[in-house]
């Protein structure tokens, strides 16, 4: 028996009625992210665009249309514009090569489950549940010249070490390893949730071929470990261009402007100087290169995740 | 359509009752002004709020709350929160801000409000830096000199004459300064110098250098703008400063930390209101002017006062409570912290004998003494931008093969646009 027309819309109806019902719930449930990423995230982001194109000063208040004289400033007036950009650069270079390679010979470490492995993993994680202000104080402290604890320490075994924050030439140096330090812990996490799905068949078939343990490592370990590796480098670098808090708290973007990176130098700008104009457009280049890096990552995972399939 | 019109006319006339009840309500209402500082000092914060109590016996309606900004970061978070919607209604600025604050319009003309008191008690000299085209924009609670603090005890055991020995004997000039604090180091092991609350090389650069500079005759910057801050005079004193840090060794040098008031160096510059942090001292201690240079006395005065902001929800409240902060009375409480502006206070028994911690005739003939030789700190309406950008040369200053007299030509070269 077939059902009359009527029927059928009312059944269509009852079907998009209890649709919109769960329509609208999801959208409810979301409603909040959506809210706040509205708010905090969007419009701000609006308003620093157009900030970017304005002349404007925290202090006075006062704003003039600047169209696009921020940003010929910036690429050709502003030599601290392209320090800053290399300062960054060379943090980048610094800390991401250094933090994921680390992490991953670290994770391989503590792989095995023993008790001296969740000691060891506890320490590496404990800078990471650390707040980042007392980090960076406390490293400050440690970093000082002849009375600092390192320098102490390599002076018992008979190197008289540097004055590290002071000496532009170790600064960004003595910032980049206790940033990594810092962050550590998370990265070797990520690591040992991957490290432990390695497929043991893999190596045992590798060493019944012959392959030594270092031959494992460059042949299975590293390709296997490929997207994890491609995650944590972009998640450090998008991290490592946001660095903010470490340079504030140690160096100040000292000495000599030997730290100072690009978000500080947005900080610098627009609340030392009251700049806020020009500090928007800074932000927007930071934005474009964030950016450019974000769908550079997207195009890279993609081509993974096909070749894993 | 008549009734209509009616009952449409009396809602208008009721909503305007209203409206006007509210606003006197508002006017007599309670009010809170936010008072920004930059001191954490609880016998500052309780001398500040004593007043406000006094303030409020007069005024029911008005309570201050006191707000405390760090030093380092004051003239930023105070930007930002006048900018925002979070501005203080009054609080403290530093000479250096003043002409920045003051052209940016953010200060309120309070001319009429010190009206209410003799004005023209306040020495000219101090309030000369508040004043634009005939207007007050803030009085100076503070002027105070900065003079040299040191750790008798330390000098008793390294052997040698105290400053205020040499001082007594004419004696006391910025190479005997750098002479105890080399033997303080030798004979004691203790640094012999610590900078003005340990940020000589930071946020008080310049009143560590300017006392030094101006005692051999030299200065960072004149009146019209023009840089010298690379004179020989200026290089001769800032090549004492370094071979202080990096020869002797007897300066706390960039980036450690010792403090004077925990007894861990010989001497400090520092002011009077740094005095309540030697209360609980385990350690004799001693004031003395600053000393003398080649080209003698060089006193140099630190300056703060009280404004109100224009941005501030209760202004005329604000520049009522600034005017009544700094009257007669509240100014000579204020003096055992803060040496006054006031010439009256100045003269009186509330200033040498304001301080129980200091002997009247120390508060006399050093502070007193300073105050009226003294010139106060450099200022400019870029100063935000000068300072920081005269920093970022000055590091190359601290290195123990830096050459002065290149690196001060840096730092004129680069902060010279900007001072005209």
């Amino acid at each position: 028996m077939t059902k009359t027309p009527s029927a059928n819309r009312k059944k269509n109806h009852e079907i998009n009625r209890r649709k919109r019902g769960e329509y609208l719930f999801g959208y409810s449930c979301i409603a909040p992210q959506i809210l706040g990423f509205l708010v905090f995230v969007l419009g701000p982001l609006v308003m620093v665009i157009v900030y970017g194109f304005e002349n404007r000063n925290l202090l006075t208040g006062k704003t003039t249309f600047a169209g696009l004289s921020n940003f010929t400033t910036l690429f050709t007036k502003d030599p601290l514009f392209y320090k800053t950009l290399g300062n960054t650069l060379v943090f980048t270079l610094g800390l991401v090569p250094l933090s994921v390679l680390s992490s991953l010979l670290l994770a391989l470490a503590v792989r095995k489950d023993s008790m001296r492995n969740t000691v060891f993993r506890t320490i590496y994680f404990a800078p990471v549940v650390t707040a980042a202000v007392a980090w960076a104080i406390v490293w400050k402290f440690l970093l000082q010249g002849d009375q600092g604890i390192v320098n102490k320490v390599l002076a018992v075994v008979g190197i008289h070490g540097p004055n590290w924050l002071q000496e532009p030439g170790w600064a960004m140096g003595a910032v980049i390893v206790t940033r990594v330090i810092k962050n550590l812990g998370m990265n070797i996490i990520i690591y040992l949730a991957a490290v432990t799905n390695l497929p043991d068949e893999l190596y045992e078939a590798a060493r019944i071929d012959g392959a030594s343990k270092l031959q494992a490592f460059r042949k299975l370990t590293v390709p296997l470990l490929m997207p994890t590796t491609l995650m944590i480098t972009m998640i450090t670098v998008i991290g490592s261009l946001k660095i903010f808090d470490h340079i504030m708290l140690m160096t100040e973007g000292g000495p000599s402007n030997a730290t100072m990176v690009l978000v500080y130098y947005i900080y610098y700008q627009g609340f030392r100087f009251f700049e806020t104009g020009y500090a928007s457009a800074l932000s927007l280049v930071l934005f474009v290169i964030v950016l450019g890096l974000t769908l550079a990552q997207w195009g890279i995972g993609k081509r993974f995740s096909y070749q894993e399939g | 359509m008549k009734k209509s019109m009616m009952v449409f006319m009396a809602l208008i006339v009721s909503g305007a009752m209203f409206l006007q009840n509210v606003a006197a309500q508002t006017a007599t209402g309670p009010v809170e002004l936010r008072f920004t500082v930059w001191t954490g000092n609880a016998a500052h914060l309780s001398m500040l709020s004593d007043i406000a109590a006094k303030y409020k016996a007069v005024h029911p309606n008005v309570s201050v709350k006191f707000d405390t900004i760090p030093y380092g970061d004051y003239p930023q978070k105070l930007a930002v929160q006048l900018a925002g919607s979070n501005a203080p209604d009054a609080g403290w600025i530093t000479e250096a801000d003043a002409p920045t604050f003051i052209q940016a319009d953010a200060l309120l003309d309070i001319t009429k409000a010190v009206a209410a008191y003799n004005y023209a008690d306040f020495a000219k000299s101090a309030t000369g830096l508040w004043e634009k085209g005939g207007k007050v924009y803030g009085v100076p609670f503070s002027n105070s000199p900065l003079i040299i603090f040191y750790n008798k005890t330390l000098f008793e055991k390294a052997g040698i004459a105290t400053p205020t020995e040499l001082a007594a004997k004419g004696q006391w000039t910025w190479e005997a300064f750098a002479s105890a604090a080399k033997q303080i180091k030798a004979k004691t092991g203790t640094y012999g110098y610590q900078t003005l609350d340990g940020s000589g090389y930071t946020d008080n650069l310049w009143a560590t250098i300017v006392p030094m500079i101006r005692a051999y005759g030299g200065d960072v910057w004149d009146a019209q703008g023009n840089c010298t801050i690379a004179s020989p005079e200026s290089v001769k004193a800032v090549t004492l400063l370094h071979s202080m840090i990096y020869t002797d060794k007897s300066v706390v040098p960039p980036g450690e930390q010792a403090d004077f008031f925990a007894g861990a160096a010989g001497m400090t510059m520092s002011q009077i209101s740094r005095v309540s942090k030697l209360q609980d001292a385990a350690f004799k201690w001693g004031l003395v002017a600053l000393p003398k240079g080649p080209a003698g006395e060089a006193q140099v005065i630190g300056q703060a006062a009280v404004v109100a902001f224009k941005a501030g929800k209760h202004t005329a409240e604000a520049a009522d409570f600034v005017a009544f902060m700094t009257n007669k009375e509240n100014v000579a409480t204020m003096t055992k912290f803060f040496p006054p502006a006031r010439v009256s206070v100045l003269d009186s028994e509330a200033f040498t004998k304001g301080n129980p911690s200091i002997p009247p005739e120390v508060m006399s003939s050093v502070v007193g003494y300073a105050l009226k030789n003294g010139k106060i700190l450099p200022s400019n309406p870029n100063f935000p931008k000068i300072d920081l950008i005269a920093r970022s040369s000055f590091d190359q200053l601290w290195r123990p093969d830096a050459d002065v007299k290149s690196v001060l030509s840096k730092v004129a070269s680069s902060i010279a646009p900007l001072l005209k």
